[in-house]
């Protein structure tokens, strides 16, 4: 006899039951568009990082960052650009980079530093640098910034 | 404490501290039970995005959070096959103990090697910053331990060997000699 | 006038209500009873206990002008409790009824409508059931909002005209919902909410930006203004009009229960263990500082919440960690009245012009403690107090 239908995960199939991407709203743009967006904005972040405006370049990252399921291509090369943000920013200059930053953009940032600590090992993240500019940001933005990175399922 | 480790336990003390906002909720899927939602999965709603907080490749904590539990896996510093069998032993002889731990899981999350499972329960009979700071103490602790395990296996070793060879000692003195500066 | 503070029991109290003089609370000790507690005049002492729930007791309301109380419970039940004198003693004991609330998983939150002739059972069971009493025979019966909730409603408000009410649910919004009973209610007049109010109209549906579960939901005393709290540490305030929505970002962490103490303020308190004050009209909403000014706590200094990062026991492993001491002599208390999450925050007295002078909250400490509303300190040190 075919036992493998005790398997099967009933409560999937109820209809009330809340599907992941119900939780949030889809971010507008198209893959491919968001895809040359973060692109663009890689360029900027040069652009901005040879000025020596750090404040900028992030800003340029975090307030167009991509996010939802479908963006992978988008999301990669955002974190690259912001890496090389965070890569270059003298440990002294952090807490007055954060503080500049709007409540949005520092959600966003932390999102970004937990991303990159996921991802340690891989490409060009250092957890060094993450857990200084997690330390800072936290100083600055409080737990409740963690909580929202937590909660947001507008995952980056 | 080395000043690698202090911002690496402070990102995981905040997380933690941010995660364990829980209260006590019923299960939406089955009636009349009130299980971790953090372990049945259920309803997705109710589960909060994980978070990975790392040191470098080979040490990491993964905090699940959710509504009423939540679960933090650490993964344990492992340079070498000493550590590695050290690192083992003493995880698994505290999780066959769970119980008198309280918050210690009895299975460790897939590539974490201890996991801690912290319930509403749990935050309410315990003051929350107790808590917090208990797995902060443990995470300190464990690197200590090993490495301390570690010394006095390799000066164990070192005796062993030496009451061994002290027999053969007159024939072979530059030889063990040898073996023991190694 | 300092807070004053009651200390009801060392297991969490789950909720409280008081009495309409306020001379008993009704309390859930995290168990599957409720205490009943009457001032003697230097502390509370049990003087009744109501037992008839199998399963933890989840919320409880206390009707001041009919003294009934409604309670809800994780056991899918709510019972209304009346005094009544028992036929064999003549004694006055509190009786159960039992409410068909037709609902399938745990009770979270009750409350009595305005007018004392419905209340509200919020539920996992992802539908609000309202009840009103059956006189022909003689129990309460329900009926069920439903759609469009997708998860555990965990907190709901009634509106002052006894039609609308306000829900927060799991699946991270709020909504506000009619619960126009033909037999009961009147006709309702037209509100800021909308003007033709069938039972079960959506007529508005909110959410935080970062998303997270809705802990509270509260109508201002006009009933004008919708305020929610979510998991991800915000209060929202709203007006329906345009519609305006005014976001507060704290930096500590969530609030999970509020009341409002007049038009423009409200008080708000959750995990951070201290009852914050938000102010603000139409234009803008902000923090105004605590009910906890730190003086009355376990020591002295600087007060702060274990969202703050700087509680004694952080104090210590800083410590340990820069100059090498010891975690070992750790402050074990915090610098706040209550020592863990606050769970209910509710008006205690009202002034002269109706405002609330002072509220009750209660929490997972055990603590019941009624606070000046008006005696706000400023958070002043935050930064300081932040940094590591």
């Amino acid at each position: 006899m075919d036992v493998n239908f005790r398997k099967i995960d009933i409560d999937a199939f109820d209809e009330e039951i809340l599907q992941e991407s119900e939780l949030y709203e889809q971010d507008p743009r198209d893959p491919a568009q968001a895809l040359d967006e973060m692109k663009q904005i890689q360029g900027a972040v040069r652009s901005c990082l040879a000025k020596n405006d750090t404040v900028g370049a992030l800003s340029a990252v975090l307030e167009h960052a991509p996010y939802g399921p479908t963006m992978e291509d988008a999301k990669i090369v955002s974190l690259q650009a912001l890496m090389t943000i965070l890569n270059s920013t003298k440990a002294t200059e952090i807490p007055a980079a954060v503080k500049s930053l709007s409540q949005d953009s520092q959600d966003t940032l932390m999102k970004y530093l937990y991303k990159g600590m996921a991802m340690t090992g891989s490409a060009d993240t250092n957890a060094s640098v993450l857990l200084t500019w997690h330390e800072k940001l936290t100083e600055v933005a409080g737990t409740g910034c963690i909580v929202r990175t937590m909660t947001d399922r507008r995952t980056v | 404490m080395s000043n690698v480790l202090r911002p690496y336990l402070a990102a995981v003390r905040s997380t933690l501290t941010a995660a364990l906002t829980l209260e006590n909720f019923s299960s939406q899927v089955v009636e009349r039970h009130n299980k971790p939602e953090v372990e049945t999965g259920g309803s997705k709603e109710v589960l909060l995005n994980p978070l990975i907080i790392s040191r470098n490749e080979n040490e990491r904590v993964l905090i699940e959070p959710s509504v009423n539990s939540i679960r933090l896996s650490i993964k344990i510093k492992q340079a070498d096959e000493i550590e590695r069998i050290l690192c083992h032993k003493f995880t698994r002889f505290m999780m066959q103990r769970a119980e008198s731990f309280i918050v210690l899981r009895r299975k460790p999350v897939p590539g974490y090697d201890i996991s801690f499972l912290i319930t509403n329960t749990h935050s309410e009979t315990m003051l929350k910053h107790k808590i917090v700071d208990f797995i902060i103490q443990f995470m300190e602790e464990v690197d200590k331990e090993i490495s301390e395990m570690k010394l006095s296996l390799n000066a164990r070793a070192r005796i062993v060997a030496e009451s061994y060879l002290t027999a053969v000692r007159s024939n072979h003195c530059f030889k063990v000699n040898i073996l023991l500066i190694s | 006038m300092a807070p004053q503070v009651f200390s009801i029991a060392q297991t969490p109290i789950t909720a409280h209500a008081f009495s309409a003089d306020r001379s008993q609370v009704a309390v859930s000790l995290n168990s599957n009873d409720i205490q009943v507690l009457s001032y003697t005049g230097s502390d509370w002492t049990a003087t009744e206990t109501l037992s008839e729930h199998d399963k933890i007791i989840t919320s409880i309301d206390w009707a001041p002008t009919s003294n009934r109380i409604v309670t809800a419970s994780q056991d899918r039940n709510a019972y209304v409790w009346q005094q009544t004198p028992d036929p064999e003693t003549g004694k006055v004991v509190w009786k159960p009824t039992l409410v068909l609330l037709r609902i399938n998983r745990a009770a979270t939150h009750v409350r009595w409508s305005p007018k004392e002739d419905k209340f509200a059972v919020a539920s996992g069971a992802r539908a609000i059931a309202i009840c009103s009493f059956d006189p022909e025979n003689n129990w309460w019966v329900s009926k069920l909002l439903k759609k469009p909730i997708r998860s555990t409603v965990l907190a709901i408000d009634w509106h002052p005209n006894n039609v609308l009410l306000a829900a927060g649910s799991a699946d991270m919004k709020a909504r506000v919902f009619s619960a126009y009973i033909k037999e009961v209610d009147e006709k309702p007049s037209p509100t800021v909410w909308g003007s033709k109010l069938p039972f079960n109209t959506v007529c508005g549906e909110y959410a935080s930006p970062a998303g997270g579960w809705v802990h509270s939901v509260g109508f201002s005393p006009s009933g004008d203004v919708l305020a929610f709290t979510g998991h991800d540490s915000t209060i929202n305030v709203v007006y329906p009009g345009g519609p305006t929505v005014h976001i507060i970002r704290m930096s500590t962490l969530p609030l999970i229960t509020l009341a409002w103490t007049s038009e423009q303020t409200i008080v708000a308190a959750g995990h951070d263990c201290q009852p914050l004050v938000f102010g603000g009209s139409e234009a803008g909403w902000q923090e105004m500082g605590t009910l906890d000014d730190g003086s009355h706590g376990g020591s002295s200094g600087p007060r702060s919440g274990p969202g703050r990062l700087n509680t004694g026991a952080f104090q210590a492993f800083k410590n340990a960690d820069s100059r090498g001491q010891g975690a070992t002599s750790g402050d074990t208390k915090l610098n706040t009245v209550h020592q863990n999450t606050i769970t209910s925050v509710r008006p205690y007295q009202y002034g002269s012009a109706g405002e609330v002078s002072s509220v009750s909250t209660s929490g997972v400490d055990g603590n019941l403690v009624l606070w000046d509303a008006n005696s706000v300190t400023a958070i002043t040190g935050r930064m300081a107090g932040m940094s590591m």
